[in-house]
């Protein structure tokens, strides 16, 4: 089976600051100091093998403010 | 205690409004009553409908379900937070920046955010970690407890005048005035004067504080007050007004909360043998099983904002100066949005529940208090792994108008001689 490319991005008006994405899933997200998550705005890559943690961070965002896009 | 919260009437006065077929019901939310009360209340009314009016007081809506309650919290715009009492739209009381709308509102939290972010709180754990234990070896010989004095009111009292570099030995003071103000918040009129009371303490406090650190020969490091003091907004100076007002609504939010949610966690542990063991043999579930507390036993039964334009909402018309309000405890347990709602599953993820609040004023210290939770529930089964209730008879709550409360939480252990 061909893998898909998966990317998620972060909606910088959405986000809030819960850190609950990058508390979950280190691997892919940071923060800044005011506990908003990092990188906002811009689609980042996900490798294969982080590719459960991206889906969780999706999944427990209050905010709905991360997108995940396969194609 | 009364049971007039589960006694809701189809009666009851709205003012005249013409509400286009709206259910109206009456129920006064402030009382306490027998400790689950509010939780299959807040079920009941989402599952016989969206919305209601509720006649008490000067009348509101109530939004029972995760989607409207979740708007209600993003669209700061329609829903003002200058009040977040529904059954009062005027109070006496003014906290910064709780009550402050967009877009003053994020200059403030900027000056509170760094404070109370989780690398903020990692720094803070060894201490609160040495607290906890301390607390804990105090008690876990005697083989009894209740919970919420012996512990769960002193532990995040000590945990959070520590993070903000004040001395504990004023402990049980904030404790009795924290109490003091949530009985009057609720919305029982003849505790009103108790809250003001309360309030009027804390801000004393916090005046003497300043007063100290506005003279200190050296600036203290990690104190809030020192912080706030050299903090600006717009390229000025904070007022003292300011400052207050930040300062009274942290205690007040930062302390009630913890002990309340873990009172409720604490019970469910106990009446639940099969969940602790799950723990203690797989600790990396910790986090996870305080994430399922928060959003099963959400304390925040429902959280109230003031209506800015006329505007149609969820199938109503709001006018502007209506108060709403959102069952958020009942949001959590929306089966529309959660599978197994109703049910406590330790390893449950991608839990993105509103217990925190969400869109610009979701919780300031919710890093905080996910890591004292999580905090005293490693020490605790550390030590005590087993447990039960010791009640003849089934705890009170604080009623729902302010945020739900165990009075009391007896508990019972074998102690190895």
């Amino acid at each position: 089976v061909e893998r898909l490319d998966v990317r998620v991005t972060v909606h910088d008006s959405r986000c809030t600051g819960h850190g609950r994405c990058y508390s979950l899933s280190p691997q892919i997200f940071g923060s800044d100091d005011q506990g908003f998550v990092v990188p906002r705005g811009e689609p980042i890559a996900i490798d294969a093998e982080h590719e459960d943690a991206a889906r969780l961070a999706v999944a427990s965002c209050p905010e709905a403010a991360i997108e995940l896009l396969a194609d | 205690m009364t049971d007039a919260a589960t006694t809701g009437t189809d009666a009851g006065s709205t003012a005249g409004r013409d509400l286009a077929g709206c259910p109206v019901k009456h129920y006064d939310f402030a009382q306490s009553a027998e400790v689950g009360t509010y939780l299959r209340l807040a079920d009941e009314l989402r599952e016989e409908g969206p919305v209601f009016f509720n006649s008490f007081a000067q009348g509101y809506w109530v939004f029972t379900r995760h989607d409207a309650v979740r708007e209600i919290y993003r669209q700061a715009d329609l829903f003002s937070s200058e009040s977040f009492t529904p059954h009062e739209p005027n109070p006496v009381y003014r906290f910064v920046p709780t009550q402050i709308d967009p877009p003053e509102h994020v200059k403030y939290r900027q000056i509170l955010n760094p404070w109370f972010s989780p690398n903020a709180v990692e720094a803070l754990v060894p201490e609160a970690r040495a607290i906890c234990a301390r607390l804990l070896d105090e008690l876990a010989d005697r083989g009894e407890c209740d919970f919420i004095n012996d512990f769960a009111l002193r532990y995040p009292t000590e945990v959070f005048l520590t993070s903000i570099g004040v001395p504990t030995d004023r402990c049980d003071d904030f404790v009795g005035w924290v109490e003091g103000f949530f009985r009057g918040f609720s919305g029982n009129p003849e505790h009103l004067d108790g809250m003001v009371a309360a309030l009027g303490s804390i801000r004393t406090y916090w005046e003497g504080v300043l007063e100290e650190r506005r003279h200190a020969a050296v600036p203290r490091g990690r104190d809030l007050a020192t912080h706030l003091l050299g903090s600006t907004i717009d390229g000025r100076p904070l007022t003292d007004t300011e400052m207050l007002d930040m300062l009274v609504v942290l205690v007040l939010a930062g302390l009630d909360t913890t002990q309340a949610s873990l009172g409720f966690l604490f019970r469910h542990l106990a009446q639940h043998p099969e969940h602790r063991r799950q723990v203690v043999d797989d600790p990396t579930l910790v986090p996870t099983l305080v994430e399922e507390s928060l959003r099963l036993y959400t304390i925040i039964f429902a959280d109230g904002r003031k209506v800015t334009r006329d505007e149609e909402f969820f199938g109503v018309q709001l006018r502007a100066g209506d108060m709403v309000c959102g069952l958020v405890a009942g949001a959590n347990r929306d089966p529309r949005v959660y599978d197994r709602a109703d049910e406590f599953v330790v390893d449950r993820t991608g839990t993105h529940h509103l217990g925190f609040a969400a869109g610009p004023h979701r919780c300031l210290g919710a890093h905080l208090a996910r890591r004292e939770m999580q905090i005293v529930v490693e020490e605790w089964l550390a030590r005590i792994p087993d447990f039960s209730l010791a009640e003849s008879q089934p705890p009170i709550e604080r009623g729902g108008g302010a945020m739900l409360a165990l009075q009391h939480l007896y508990l019972q252990w074998n102690v190895s001689t």
